[in-house]
């Protein structure tokens, strides 16, 4: 297991190269540069910055430059737009807000969809179910920049119980957690609740039921575990979905997330954010997936790192 | 009284192209210590007779008649009621050992939640329980095995394990559903004599529902043969086997493949099991019996005839070869 884990990190290690050279090279191929303005720059002054920023050098030695910093000093550069300030400054004032309501709303989604697919699943054809399936459906076709606008108009506009933006205090999280959650919380209901159906047409939950168990000890303790395991192989994608998600969060509530500087770095051509934020969700994506496989070994037995 | 009554209970599926009867008319009774052999082709309901009894027919299942457990009726008892029986007093071995186990959880958890929610053992008195029962179906290291999983044992022992598993709370009954039909000829043996053992150790009534009427004759004391969700005759093993009334026990037996007599061909009864979203009038063994008449287009009785023994049937073999 353990060796198991550090051959994953191991692996992750080119991955995030290929990554930092497609997207590098993605870049520089758009149009414009981080000095591109509607009033044109001398041609002595941009040479001057070009060359300040290394950006006169070929592509391939801004990339090894670029990696050796990282490498040698975890320097992800200043940026290009922001005069006085780095990289890391960008990503450690951005990051930990989106990763607070990223991991609320993962938490949420998780949590509520799950029970909302089990109690569906349990009740079988009721009113109960039909109403979770309607709920769900109705819920997994409201993007969040859809649900973002509602929840502002009700909440802030109509009824002035939440704030409409910002990012002060537990009572600015509960919007955001919201918008950003529902249709993921849409979808693991869904995918809990057929799961869960197969599951418990399966001959090991009758041998449970012929053993006398509770109806909810069968659910808990026998079904629960394998009905999740569809879930748990979406949960990667929908955690990486989730953080990248917090673009319309951020500008919809103002939350100052990384999601928000993400946006603005791509149109203004600051590559050193653009590559900072873009290695920091690669980074994510690849540790979400290995902690799903990772779960996936636990919850099954057959599988053996 | 007779341990376990079942009364005239029918059992219907409502499936897309109407109803299915799996089990029409069906009664039987069984004693403390007895064994009866249940036995029939798929499809002629024995297993639905099975799941009627522990409660688990599939939901679209509907139950009529009574089956009534030490003088309880239980045939539609509320989950809490079946819970107090199921395992403590009436348990059950499946037919495929393969896909019956939890594949998710320790042996030793499936074993010890039967002992802590029926009997409140501590963790520590089931473990111990758990593993002296693995011993007496002849696991070998018990002890180190308890703690494996499902996908760590083969066929015929995970069906070991079953049969442990379903003797934990000392049943009064015990309800074996093809138990080796999934398993290799030499495990299946294996099997039959260690469930002869324990019957006779334990004590306890053996439902044993089987096709193989080898297996029938060496374990049970009465037979029951069913066909079209329907008893077609019933009696002690022995007069029934030596001299069958009905045709259907007859076909059955003379099918049997003979190993003492090399040239003999196999013989099979002509046609097909009945289908049962549209049985034929009368006696559903009708369009395949040698001496079916006009008169078994109306459903017989189950009649006694000689001690013991019962068929229903219009033209029973002694009658028609006389």
């Amino acid at each position: 297991m353990f060796t198991y884990i550090l051959k994953r990190l191991a692996i992750a290690i080119p991955t995030l190269l290929l990554l930092i050279v497609i997207s590098f090279v993605l870049m520089h191929s758009a149009p414009g540069g981080p000095f591109t303005s509607e009033r044109e720059l001398p041609p002595q002054v941009l040479a001057n910055l070009n060359a300040k920023y290394g950006l006169d050098d070929p592509l391939w030695r801004q990339i090894v430059n670029y990696v050796w910093g990282i490498v040698s000093e975890f320097d992800f550069g200043p940026s290009f737009v922001y005069k006085d300030r780095t990289v890391n400054e960008i990503i450690a004032q951005g990051f930990p807000i989106t990763l607070t309501y990223g991991l609320l709303s993962f938490a949420v989604a998780v949590i509520v969809g799950a029970s909302l697919g089990v109690a569906a699943a349990m009740r079988h054809n009721s009113l109960l179910d039909y109403a979770a399936v309607g709920v769900s459906i109705g819920a997994q076709v409201l993007p969040n920049f859809v649900m973002a606008p509602i929840l502002v108009l009700v909440f802030t506009l109509w009824l002035s119980w939440l704030p409409g933006g910002g990012w002060q205090g537990p009572e600015y999280w509960i919007m955001p957690v919201i918008a950003l959650s529902t249709s993921f919380m849409a979808s693991i209901a869904r995918i809990t609740r057929s799961s869960m159906l197969e599951v418990l047409t399966s001959n090991h939950i009758r041998t449970a039921r012929a053993k006398g168990l509770p109806e909810r000890q069968v659910i808990l303790r026998h079904a629960l575990k394998p009905a999740m395991l569809p879930v748990i192989s979406y949960l990667g994608p929908a955690f990486v979905a989730m953080i990248t998600g917090s673009v319309v969060v951020d500008i919809y509530f103002s939350t100052g997330g990384i999601g928000k500087a993400f946006v603005d770095s791509a149109l203004n051509r600051d590559y050193a954010v653009m590559m900072g934020v873009t290695i920091l969700m690669g980074a994510l994506t690849i540790f979400f997936n290995l902690v799903v496989d990772i779960l996936y070994g636990w919850i099954d037995p057959k599988i053996r790192y | 009284m007779s341990l376990l009554q079942i009364n005239n209970l029918c059992v219907t599926f409502d499936g897309e192209d109407g109803p299915v009867h799996a089990v029409n008319n069906l009664s039987l009774s069984i004693d403390r210590g007895e064994t009866l052999g249940i036995v029939g082709e798929s499809g002629s309901g024995k297993s639905q007779t099975a799941f009627s009894i522990m409660g688990l027919l599939a939901p679209n299942g509907r139950t009529e008649g009574s089956i009534r457990f030490d003088g309880q009726e239980i045939l539609g008892a509320k989950p809490k009621v079946l819970n107090k029986i199921r395992a403590e007093r009436v348990a059950m071995i499946f037919q495929d050992p393969m896909t019956s186990l939890n594949p998710y959880m320790r042996i030793s958890d499936q074993m010890t939640e039967v002992l802590t929610l029926h009997q409140g053992l501590s963790k520590r008195d089931a473990l111990a329980e758990s593993i002296r029962m693995l011993d007496a179906v002849k696991i070998p290291a018990a002890r180190e095995r308890v703690r494996l999983y499902p996908h760590e044992f083969s066929g015929g022992m995970r069906q070991r394990v079953m049969i442990a598993m379903s003797l934990l709370c000392k049943p009064d009954i015990l309800i074996a559903d093809e138990p080796t039909t999934a398993l290799d000829v030499t495990v299946q043996a294996q099997i039959m004599d260690l469930l002869g053992d324990l019957q006779k150790d334990f004590g306890m009534a053996t439902i044993l529902i089987t096709h193989d009427l080898g297996v029938v004759a060496g374990f049970c004391e009465r037979v029951l043969v069913m066909y079209g969700g329907r008893v077609m005759e019933q009696g002690p093993t022995e007069p029934l086997f030596a001299a069958p009334s009905h045709p259907y026990t007859c076909g059955l037996l003379a099918a049997v493949p003979r190993v003492d007599d090399a040239d003999a061909a196999m013989k099979a009864i002509p046609g097909n099991p009945p289908n049962m979203a549209a049985p034929p009038e009368g006696c559903p063994f009708r369009p395949r019996c040698r001496f079916a008449a006009e008169d078994c287009r109306v459903m017989p009785a189950l009649t006694a005839f000689a001690e013991d023994r019962a068929r229903a049937c219009q033209r029973p073999v002694e009658e028609v070869a006389a």
